[in-house]
């Protein structure tokens, strides 16, 4: 038997580990992994509450339906990358260097 | 003990993605995000969630951490050397406080509900098959190769510029 809680709080546990990244690194390849941590936390707090409760707990599912929402947050958290990517490789080809200080302007 | 099992992916996805964040060397940081991806895909497996579990697999799991390999291998930043120790504890203690209030909040919710039984992976494999699951995989599969390939590739193609260069 499982418990919604367990799943919301593994969720909220790499949804910390993520923002650590974010708060705590200079290196954007790092930020962008914690913002990849953070989606994955924010899609499994999803499915933890996206479940059928049926009169027993044997009957409760994880409906089909809930699992439609992380997948349009997933297809979302992947543009976000994609683009976070290639942001770090263009800065790079003129700071050569990954370090989200000395990004003070996107324009050269 | 598919119970236990579940409970002991979660927590090695838990140490899978700190390790990441923390790791020195950058592909050692991108292997361990391909770690937790695969720690992450399990947990939710065992739940029964095969949907998410085997497209968070193939889009975060495969093809994103070959992007990151890639923007890795061509940065050459091999190692972090950006370490910051004031930032970093400020960053914990905001982390440490903010989980806990989550924490605190959700426990004292009184969310009791429970979910439901552990699928056993022969139950898995069965769903797997009934509903074409398989389909989806062999898509991951050739995604990832693909996207390995034409990593691959770029690099090849950017090593042979650099030495024409030198040559030049």
């Amino acid at each position: 038997m499982i418990e919604q809680l367990h799943l919301l709080i593994l969720a909220i546990i790499l949804f910390g580990v993520g923002l650590y990244a974010i708060l705590g690194k200079r290196n954007v390849i790092k930020i962008l992994m914690g913002i990849e941590i953070m989606t994955i936390a924010v899609n499994v707090a999803f499915i933890a509450l996206g479940t059928e409760l049926g009169a027993t707990p044997a009957d409760s599912i994880f409906v089909k339906f809930a699992q439609i929402f992380p997948l349009i947050s997933l297809a979302v958290g992947a543009a976000v990358i994609a683009v976070g990517l290639a942001i770090v490789i263009n800065n790079y080809r003129h700071t050569k260097g990954v370090d989200s200080d000395e990004m003070s302007t996107l324009k050269r | 003990m598919s119970l236990v099992a579940s409970y002991i992916l979660m927590i090695l996805a838990i140490v899978a993605a700190i390790f990441a964040l923390e790791s020195k060397n950058l592909m050692v940081s991108v292997i361990s995000l391909i770690a937790m991806n695969f720690f992450v895909w399990g947990v939710l497996l065992t739940y029964g969630a095969l949907l998410i579990a085997w497209i968070q697999l193939i889009v975060y799991g495969g093809g994103f951490t070959a992007l990151f390999i890639v923007v890795v291998a061509l940065t050459e930043k091999q190692k972090d050397e950006t370490f910051e120790l004031w930032r970093t504890i400020l960053a914990v203690v905001a982390v440490v406080v903010i989980v806990g209030l989550l924490i605190f909040a959700v426990t004292q919710s009184g969310i009791t509900n429970i979910v439901g039984t552990v699928s056993e992976p022969s139950e898995i494999f069965s769903l797997l098959w009934e509903e074409r699951t398989t389909d989806v995989i062999l898509q991951g599969v050739i995604f990832f190769v693909a996207s390995v390939a034409i990593g691959t590739l770029f690099l090849q193609h950017n090593r042979k510029k650099a030495k024409e260069e030198i040559k030049a």
